[in-house]
């Protein structure tokens, strides 16, 4: 079976060459039986890959260890889900499962716009196969999952790393698979208009489909990951800003901006290069991020290690990508040229712009900052590390502007808003805001970022409201119908407007649920069983330490009594597991206590069997719940802003949207079920309070140094719960107690590993100050660049706009009837 | 699947149905013989199976264009292409309009703003109408067209691939026939289909063209 995989392999990248070539020869000669065989071996190569990850699949099932990669990753313990999901638990295996998702994903859009795209779909099927092309040449001559022990056959497999084995990990990488994948048809029908010249919009209504819905799906894979780092990583955060993480983001950045300038094109035939330069820009950040994660050019929790081989490959290969892609580019841009001009700041467009702008420096940012440890060692030598307070210095005002964009822009008008328009607009939001903002301050809630967010999520909230009554008003007015008749014929009516406003308020509540982060209370603590800590409205007693095994593994679970406002509230477990062969990475199983308000979050952090001490990292974490829900409501608005205007998209549009809202209903019902409160137990005669004291210079010199084991993900220290950390922990904890300042402490660390690492944001000086000055450059150039288009756009905008010719007052009649019965 | 419209045999059994069979007799024989007897296992050899007839359905789909050359996709009739074409695009205009008014009822565009925008959708509009309002040929006019045309093949005694094509509207630029030049644009020198009645290009009117399919 393994040869025959290899030889599949192989035959696939025959094929994809022959339909490359074919095609581009077919469309040239004109000649239709060469470009419907292009066609035929693109499926072809869609056969050949489900076949070769049916025979993967069948080697796991029936542990094939003679298969490096079955061995690798799977054991004979493992349940039959994991050992299906060990497809893409390795490198060799992803990239294989990334390219059965590409001609999949391919196939299927060939199929769709075969007639209606009729010119550029030997293109697209050439540019699909080239870079299919690239990545089975990757496992051929470097990374072939097929690839065989040459002597002996192991008896049983290494086994999937128990991180690995939770149910979001499982589900996680094909989500963001499907995501990453789906941007590559964007790009390809991009490609294709540029080749041919048909440059005007009919591409982009074949793709805003398929950029919509591998936006959705990016979206999913990056909560899933969110969840699964709150799960399964137990530090009480649910985003760390690692590599990784940061890969997945990047793309999303940019399909965000492009989702939005599209409309901008559909409306006022603007920003064409522009369009076309982020799906180029999406698709190859799609690439940069898989080589990020690949090649261990950084270092990151679940990088797949180093490889400088495959790091060569890829570089080669995105230089060639973008050279041609935005050659290409050049060539075509006198057919480009915008039709329209901007006329006044105060417009929709100008909003898009800004938004266009603010997600490109995001994603430059993040782009940038995730690399600098890598630049700076190549320039200087020494590693650094660049944490999440680096990234959250810049994020945070970045988020909370376009979150106000977000309520500002649907309340602007197209082409220009007046004075009066704006007053009538901006009227009830600007009041709910206010009001929030008065209401928080008087509360006392003084975190000044987090209040802010809350005074800005009321006043979108407010936006999405009154575009919803009065729309609904209007609707009602013209049709004659109740309100809430009048509300579901406007959603349906125009499902992509209302939709993506369904989308926003899902991003509200998303947003609800960050805000909370900045009110998040933590302990690390050691406790002896009958001891108990106050923590927020709880106070956490912890009973006992129990051992259990089963096949698999052998499990260490810690029984603690929650108290809420002194009543009884239930009982937790935070646990260890070992799995056997992997017993020196135990996982933690973290016990979380969900609530709408807050999370109580227990995380088993070290354990002594012999006198039952345990330590504990005891956090709070308020709103977070708002995080998931507000993904189900995006979902649930990806689905409207899908759901079919043609028939042709209608299996197309519908089966993701549902299984999401499936998803999140299970999601939901693990929710409630963990909810459910447990008996009440014995209790325990005369606890012991615990009380732990640490001074704000503690706190803070423990979110400013990370952990240095490096196998944690370089967690700071106060979330971190490994030995290392716990450790690190303890010498700020003796340097403080002896007088050292601040700077002495940081001092001592630098000195003691030798270079920055240790610290979340390198020093502000020598070739480190590039770090620190580069995102005002990119964000000041960008609002110039933005400027300057602006300004050449504006100066068109004296020429006079040809009247209409005249026309038939039969047809206008017949017009106006027509329009009267689109609904 | 990939085969989909593709026969144009009177017998009603298209390849598709050839590898199905296969697969699903593979399937039986690789489940009986094997010595494994895992459940999973054997669902898993039965689709490995079953994706092998896969490849075999696509390989057929990839050969078969270069040595029929009578292929010929049924679902293609330019006269109903373009037609459904240019009434997407009429849709479209038309929800354009009335998202139009739509924002100026809420208050978010100004009424000179409104005027003009309108006025230029609303022409665009009536133009694709007044496209839309030529007839179709009929299918009988386009059977006597094709006869006619077989006819005259038959004359001249060249049976070329593409002239087969061209009968049935696949844009391809057959020198030499009169017919074939009138679909070239004016305007901007694209090639049109024979009976196009607009440039898809540039939408400029073609004036040689004859709309109905009589010669």
């Amino acid at each position: 079976m393994a040869s025959l995989g290899s030889f599949i392999l192989l035959l696939a990248f025959v094929v994809c060459t022959y339909a490359a070539v074919i095609s581009v020869v077919g469309a040239r000669r004109r000649s239709t039986s060469l470009t419907e065989s292009g066609v035929g071996a693109f499926y072809l190569v869609t056969a050949l890959m489900t076949l070769a990850s049916t025979i993967i699949i069948h080697a796991f099932v029936t542990e094939d260890y003679s298969i490096r990669y079955v061995d690798n990753y799977s054991d004979s313990a493992q349940p039959l889900f994991y050992k299906l999901t060990s497809y893409w638990g390795g490198l060799d295996g992803s990239i294989m499962f990334w390219v059965f998702l590409l001609s999949v994903f391919g196939a299927i859009s060939v199929r769709l716009n075969r007639e209606r795209q009729r010119e550029l779909i030997p293109y697209v099927v050439a540019v699909i196969s080239v870079v299919m092309m690239f990545f089975l040449f990757l496992m051929i001559v470097h990374k072939n999952p097929f690839a065989t022990y040459l002597t002996q056959t192991p008896v049983d497999g290494r086994g999937l790393n128990p991180l690995l084995q939770n149910f979001y990990m499982a589900i996680h990488p094909p989500s963001l698979y499907t995501g990453f994948v789906g941007m590559t048809i964007p790009f390809a029908f991009g490609m294709a208009a540029l080749i041919t010249g048909y440059v005007d919009d009919s591409w982009l209504r074949a793709v805003r489909r398929w950029t919509m819905m591998s936006w959705l799906f990016l979206s999913l894979g990056l909560t899933l990951g969110m969840v699964w780092a709150y799960e399964e990583l137990g530090w009480g955060g649910w985003w760390g800003w690692d590599p990784v993480e940061n890969a997945g983001l990047l793309p999303w950045f940019t399909s965000t901006a492009f989702l939005h300038s599209v409309m901008v094109q559909e409306r006022r035939s603007m920003l064409r290069v522009w369009n076309l330069s982020l799906v180029i820009l999406t698709f190859f950040l799609t690439i940069f991020g898989t080589f990020m994660t690949r090649s261990g050019v950084v270092q990151s929790v679940h990088a797949f290690g180093e490889d400088t081989q495959l790091a060569w490959m890829f570089i080669v290969f995105m230089v060639i990508l973008l050279l041609v892609s935005f050659g290409l580019l050049i060539y075509r841009l006198p057919l480009l040229r915008a039709r329209n001009e901007l006329e006044s700041w105060a417009s929709r467009e100008a909003a898009f712009l800004v938004n266009n702008w603010i997600l490109l420096f995001s994603a430059f940012f993040v782009l940038f900052a995730t690399m600098f440890p890598t630049l700076s060692e190549a320039v200087t030598g020494e590693r650094l590390t660049v944490g999440p307070p680096f990234f959250n210095k810049w994020m945070l005002p970045i988020g909370l502007a376009l979150l106000l964009l977000t309520g500002v822009a649907p309340l602007l008008a197209w082409k220009k808003s007046t004075l009066s328009n704006l007053r009538y607009q901006f009227a009830w939001p600007t009041l709910l805001g206010m009001i929030t903002a008065v209401v928080i301050y008087a509360l006392g809630f003084r975190v000044w970022v987090s209040g802010i967010c809350f005074a800005f999520c009321a006043f979108v909230l407010g936006t999405l409201g009154q575009e919803f009554v009065r729309g609904a008003r209007v609707r009602q007015g013209a049709t004659g119908t109740d309100i809430m008749t009048a509300l579901v014929g406007l959603v349906s009516n125009s499902r992509r407007r209302y939709g993506g406003y369904i989308i926003h308020a899902g991003v509200v509540l998303m947003f609800l649920g960050f805000a909370g982060a900045g009110y998040k209370l933590e302990e690390q603590v050691l406790l002896k069983p009958g001891q108990e800590l106050e923590i927020g409205r709880f106070v956490v007693r912890y009973d006992a330490l129990r051992q259990s095994n089963d096949d698999q593994k052998q499990m260490l679970t810690a029984y603690m009594t929650v108290f809420e406002e002194g009543e009884f509230a239930g009982e937790m477990y935070p646990a260890r597991w070992f799995f056997h062969k992997h017993e020196t990475e135990p996982t933690t199983e973290v016990a979380i206590r969900r609530s709408l308000s807050e999370d109580l979050y227990i995380t088993l952090a070290g354990y002594e069997l012999s006198d039952q001490t345990a330590s504990f990292q005891i956090t709070v974490n308020p709103l977070v719940n708002w995080i998931w829900l507000g993904f189900a409501v995006v979902a649930l608005g990806t689905g409207i802003a899908l759901l079919p205007e043609s028939t042709f998209a209608f299996a197309a549009a519908k089966i993701p949207a549902g299984a999401v809202t499936t998803r999140m209903l299970v999601i939901a019902m693990m929710v409630t079920g963990l909810c459910v409160t447990f008996t009440r137990a014995e209790q325990a005669a005369e606890p012991q309070r615990v009380i732990v004291v640490r001074s704000p210079l503690e706190r803070e010199l423990q979110r400013s140094i990370i952990c240095m084991c490096g196998t944690c993900g370089r967690k700071l220290l106060n979330e971190c719960i490994c030995a290392t950390a716990s450790s690190m922990r303890g010498e700020i904890g003796e340097l403080l107690d002896q007088g050292k300042t601040k700077d002495d402490v940081i001092q001592y660390f630098v000195a003691k590993h030798g270079s920055q690492e240790p610290l979340a944001m390198p020093i502000d000086e020598g070739f480190n100050r590039l770090a620190w000055f580069f995102p005002y450059f990119v964000g000041i150039s960008g609002a110039l660049g933005v400027g300057m288009v602006t300004f050449r756009w504006s100066r068109k905008a004296g020429e006079s706009v040809p009247p209409p010719e005249e026309t038939d007052p039969q047809f206008e009649t017949r017009l106006d009837d027509e329009l009267r019965n689109l609904d | 699947m990939m085969s989909s419209g593709t026969s144009t045999e009177t017998s009603t059994f298209s390849p598709w149905h050839f590898f199905t069979l296969a697969a699903l007799v593979g399937a039986t024989i690789g489940v009986l013989f094997i010595e494994q007897t895992s459940l999973a296992g054997l669902i898993l050899l039965s689709l490995t199976i079953g994706a092998g007839a896969l490849v075999g359905l696509g390989l057929y789909r990839t050969l078969r264009p270069l040595t029929d050359s009578a292929l010929i996709e049924v679902t293609e009739m330019v006269g109903d292409r373009t037609r459904a074409a240019v009434e997407r695009e009429k849709t479209l205009v038309l929800r354009s309009i009335k998202e139009l008014e739509f924002d100026r009822a809420m208050g978010k565009v100004s009424e000179s703003d409104f005027s003009e925008m309108s006025s230029r959708l609303r022409a665009r509009a009536i133009n694709l109408m007044k496209q839309l309002d030529i007839p179709t040929p009929s299918h009988r006019d386009l059977i006597e067209k094709e006869l006619d045309f077989r006819l005259s093949d038959l004359k001249a005694a060249s049976s070329s691939e593409e002239r087969n094509e061209q009968v049935l509207g696949i844009d391809v630029d057959a020198p030499g026939d009169d017919t074939f030049s009138k679909g070239v644009c004016a305007e901007c020198g694209t090639s049109n289909g024979p009976d196009a009645h607009f440039c898809k290009r540039c939408g400029e009117k073609i004036i040689a063209s004859v709309v109905t399919g009589k010669r």
